[in-house]
């Protein structure tokens, strides 16, 4: 027969203070769940229009910190890689902010531009593939403008003509991209009318060098060729590490990083604080009985084992349920921004939260522990 | 050399006693504050005896008998349980030493969230002895007349029979020294004299040694020797009758163990 399990009827026995425990350790899970939703979302936000860039490679100066902050760097960088095995076509992409006057109020507002060659298939927003559009890009002083730009830009409409730095712009159509945090707007147009808005600016400097590799490609090896191939003034990312590298920027250079991992901090300082109440009356009410058992023989592993048990089955019961809330909040927050804040979960952050619920538990119940082990037999006689 | 004298001439009887004590001080406190409880304490208690330490209440009796169960640590003289020295013992020994011991308390500790069952097994746990504990748990409930409540949990047992589970638990893996105190307080006349009567029964068949205190007078019928412990110090150690006298101060020269059963 097996030994048995003190930890588990002790548990068992109080049933309103386990509800009560696993609620708390259930809260402290679906806290930390929604912060780390929270950042992974507005991440995600920040960087997901890359998805919509038509590239595998992406060239950029070192000192650029994420797409809105770039330093342009020589055009001749993506000629020298472009014969390079494996890649298909090489892009410049020149990207600078613009002065975009609302034509109602009469406000200007720095909206982000991005400047290519029409000729080129730079990006895959379904607006842009059409035979037209290349037509359209293709006239003087007209852009493309995002329709996730914010509403103080001013109406969106086709035809509609405004100012930008001090010349005349007309929406030639729309599209769906979506700034991340550094825009609140944006606007593509060719390059000949990103020289003309933004003159004196050559156009032998590019901001984002894009490269297109022939399907079946490994985007990872043919970038360990082009690093051994170009000068130090240029870094060579694949989608997934520029991704990356942006992420990195927000969540560690401003305070979005330091603003949820406090949150995270908080709720698992909340958790660690109720689990060590239920311990510690647990303990408490078990007093004399633990003391019993050192008299019979127990040694203070035991009651230490205990209690890291209860600590463990705690932390398992609370986090159970506090996972599948998290879930249903997730789909809820998603529902209700329409899409715009995609809470997604992940694997990886279902195992970091459950090894952070083990931890505060543990910890709780390493902090209670010490009344029991100090339980002297001698006091019950 | 005076103490190799001295260990020679009590090796012959040392192996008969289950506990020796020999000028044995005690103090609670330190500096100061320290106030001494027990003082100059000798006593031997054979194998198989059943002993009463009665005394008005401070008198150090509890003391006294969580030394003897190894609870506390020696702070002046000598203490054998069992025939192993406490004198410098570490914490591991004093555990091994007290698995031998079984303690009946004036509360009964029985954990709540485990049946009675539940409770006396965790006693046998500690054996190792996993596959009959079952089977030596409810043996030893049935003999204390619990047999139909094995499966119940304390809430639902009356006091009586939560000290007869306390009770089986601290005999369940047959001690050789068993320590009580109080253990009749909290019962009615009748389970009361059934505890007293499987302690006698025990002692007289497994030859295991008893000490007990007690203010119980129904039982001291059961004693072999009953010592009065007053402020510290022995009063006195006597058997059942010689103690009865002195109590009575009566012409009675002899005494029925019925007289004690009210």
């Amino acid at each position: 027969m097996a030994r048995i399990s003190v930890a588990w009827a002790n548990l068992m026995h109080e049933r309103t203070r386990l509800m009560v425990a696993i609620s708390g350790v259930a809260f402290a899970v679906i806290l930390i769940f929604m912060n780390l939703g929270f950042m992974g979302a507005l991440i995600s936000t920040a960087t997901n229009f890359y998805e919509q860039f038509n590239a595998d490679l992406f060239l950029i100066s070192p000192e650029t910190l994420e797409i809105s902050t770039s330093t342009a760097f020589p055009r001749e960088r993506l000629y020298q890689i472009a014969g390079v095995d494996g890649v298909e076509r090489t892009m410049p992409l020149y990207s600078e902010y613009l002065l975009w006057r609302n034509p109602e109020t009469g406000v200007s507002r720095a909206i982000f531009a991005y400047g290519f060659n029409p000729n080129d298939p730079a990006f895959l927003m379904p607006e842009l593939q059409e035979e037209n559009a290349r037509h359209i890009l293709s006239r003087p002083d007209t852009v493309f403008m995002d329709r996730f730009s914010r509403p103080e830009f001013g109406p969106q409409d086709i035809g509609t003509t405004t100012e930008a730095d001090r010349r005349r712009a007309i929406i030639g159509g729309t599209y769906f991209l979506g700034g991340g945090f550094a825009a609140d707007g944006t606007l593509i147009m060719s390059d000949q009318n990103f020289v003309r808005y933004l003159a004196p600016r050559p156009l032998n400097l590019i901001n984002v060098g894009l490269v297109k590799l022939n399907p079946g490609i490994s985007p990872d090896k043919v970038a360990e060729t082009m690093r051994s191939l170009l000068p130090a003034d240029v870094d060579v990312y694949t989608k997934p590490g520029i991704i990356q590298h942006d992420s990195e920027y927000w969540l560690e250079s401003t305070s979005i990083g330091f603003i949820f991992s406090m949150g995270v901090v908080v709720s698992f300082v909340v958790g660690a604080v109720i689990v060590y109440q239920i311990l510690f009356t647990d303990i408490r009410d078990h007093l004399p009985e633990y003391a019993t058992m050192k008299a019979m023989g127990y040694r203070s592993k035991y009651l230490f084992k205990i209690v890291l048990q209860e600590a463990i089955l705690l932390a398992v019961l609370g986090y159970v349920p506090g996972l599948v809330a998290a879930l249903g909040l997730y789909h809820l927050t998603t529902k209700a921004t329409a899409g715009t804040l995609p809470v997604a979960m992940n694997g990886g952050r279902v195992i970091f939260v459950l090894s952070l619920t083990l931890l505060m538990c543990c910890l709780s119940g390493l902090i209670s522990v010490r009344k029991a082990v100090t339980a002297d037999p001698a006091e019950i006689f | 050399m005076f103490k190799a004298q001295q260990q020679s001439k009590f090796e012959p009887s040392r192996d008969n006693l289950a506990v020796q004590i020999q000028r044995l001080n005690y103090f609670f406190g330190a500096g100061d504050l320290s106030k001494q409880v027990l003082f100059d304490i000798s006593l031997e208690l054979p194998k198989g005896q059943i002993v009463i330490l009665t005394g008005p209440s401070g008198s150090g009796k509890t003391t006294l008998l969580t030394l003897a169960g190894a609870l506390r640590r020696l702070q002046e003289g000598s203490l054998r349980v069992l025939g192993q020295e406490l004198v410098g013992l570490g914490d591991r020994a004093l555990v091994n030493i007290r698995r031998n011991i079984g303690f009946i308390f004036q509360a009964h500790n029985l954990f709540e969230s485990l049946t009675a069952s539940q409770n006396v097994e965790m006693a046998v746990e500690l054996t190792g002895d996993f596959a009959s504990k079952r089977q030596q748990a409810v043996a030893m409930l049935s003999a204390l007349g619990l047999d139909d409540r094995v499966d119940y949990k304390p809430q639902s047992l009356s006091g009586g029979q939560k000290q007869r589970v306390a009770i089986a638990r601290a005999l369940v893996n047959h001690p050789k020294l068993i320590l009580a105190d109080e253990p009749t307080a909290a019962l009615d006349k009748k389970s009361g004299r059934d505890v007293v009567n499987y302690l006698h029964n025990l002692s007289r068949e497994e030859g295991c040694t008893v000490l007990m205190v007690t203010h119980d007078n129904r039982i001291l019928d059961v004693a072999d020797r009953i010592i009065n412990l007053v402020d510290g110090r022995l009063e006195s150690d006597s058997s059942l009758n010689a103690f009865v006298q002195s109590k009575t101060k009566d012409s009675l020269t002899d005494i029925s163990a019925d007289m004690f059963i009210m």
